[in-house]
């Protein structure tokens, strides 16, 4: 009689820590970005992109049906991904984001999971740059790059396996990539 | 009840039926004739139109046709339509995909720009991404 509470609680003891495991496994790759919504006023140039899992995977197929071969390689790149989404803001002039708005981004990055690979940090000019990936096991699960300069303030996540050396090594000219970087479509805008 | 011999014979006793009376059961033969004889011409009169669609094939002829081409009218618009739906659904979802790849290029661009940018700054080769491993600290003054 009295092992039965001892087997309970071990079961019990079991459950909690697959608990915690999964949701150490499934945690959210994506970050809130809803906070830098206010600086929309002060940028002068805002590039906002919202790419999740569905409209990855239809630039994916569509790429698909193009036969060449830079089409090849981002779809290599975005075939597994499961979201991007970048807020960049430029200000005409310094200091218009406070530390408040890049702590509430750096906050997240502190979640189980998330570690710091590259840091940068200009003392006489104030930028931080950084990287941020975040892994399960040994497969990148997402990554997040924070670019704070003086006139500028960028976040960069990409949720899913992350190709991030293909990424970096993306060629300077792209066959429909043409256009200007700041091109307003869809998901995202910009204002001048 | 009994009935004596004389009662009956009183009873069957033959009867004088009166004068005209030839005349009132010929007038009742010709009424029920009469009767017999309208109906069935009122049920013609009904069904005459159909004997005399009987006799205009052309006509007959004439409306299979209308009907005929209507339907295959009904069915052309409808296919037509059918078509032009699918295809400008096509066309939506091409012109989406089109969006996606734009805007996914344009990510991808930007993720590169911001990741090298980062790497240079760090006096990092852009071939060389540290793992986690290999946490890279640099400050500038």
């Amino acid at each position: 009689m009295n092992r039965v509470p001892g087997t309970l609680m071990r079961i019990l003891v079991g459950l909690v820590l697959c608990c915690f495991a999964a949701r150490g496994y499934g945690q959210n790759a994506r970050l809130q970005l809803a906070n830098l919504e206010k600086l929309s006023d002060k940028a002068s140039h805002i590039t906002e992109v919202t790419l999740d899992g569905a409209l990855l995977e239809l630039a994916a197929k569509f790429m698909e049906m193009d036969d060449d071969p830079e089409a090849a390689q981002l779809k290599d790149i975005i075939k597994n991904l499961k979201g991007i989404y970048i807020k960049s803001f430029e200000f005409d002039e310094a200091s218009q984001y406070s530390q408040a708005d890049v702590e509430a981004i750096r906050t997240q990055l502190t979640a189980p999971g998330w570690a710091r690979i590259v840091t940068d940090v200009n003392k006489r000019t104030g930028e931080k740059n950084e990287i941020y990936l975040l892994k399960n096991g040994k497969q990148i699960a997402g990554v997040a790059i924070l670019v704070a300069e003086a006139r500028e303030l960028t976040v960069v996540n990409i949720v899913g396996p992350v190709p991030i050396e293909k990424i970096a090594a993306i060629e300077n000219q792209f066959k429909h990539g043409n256009k200007e970087e700041h091109k307003k479509k869809g998901g995202s805008h910009e204002k001048k | 009840m009994h009935f004596s011999e004389d009662d009956l014979r009183a009873a069957l006793k033959r009867k004088d039926p009166g004068e005209g009376f030839t005349q009132r059961v010929m007038a009742r033969v010709n009424q029920a004739d009469a009767k017999n004889k309208t109906s069935p011409a009122t049920e013609k009169s009904r069904w005459l139109w159909l004997r005399r669609w009987n006799l205009r094939p052309a006509w007959t002829f004439a409306v299979v046709a209308v009907l005929f081409l209507s339907f295959a009218w009904a069915g052309y618009e409808y296919s037509e339509y059918r078509h032009q739906k699918i295809a400008r659904e096509n066309q939506q979802r091409l012109e989406q995909a089109e969006e996606a790849r734009d805007q996914a290029i344009l990510a991808l661009r930007i993720a590169r720009n911001k990741l090298n940018h980062v790497l240079q700054h760090a006096q990092l080769p852009a071939d060389a991404i540290p793992s986690e491993n290999d946490k890279i600290r640099r400050q500038r003054l």
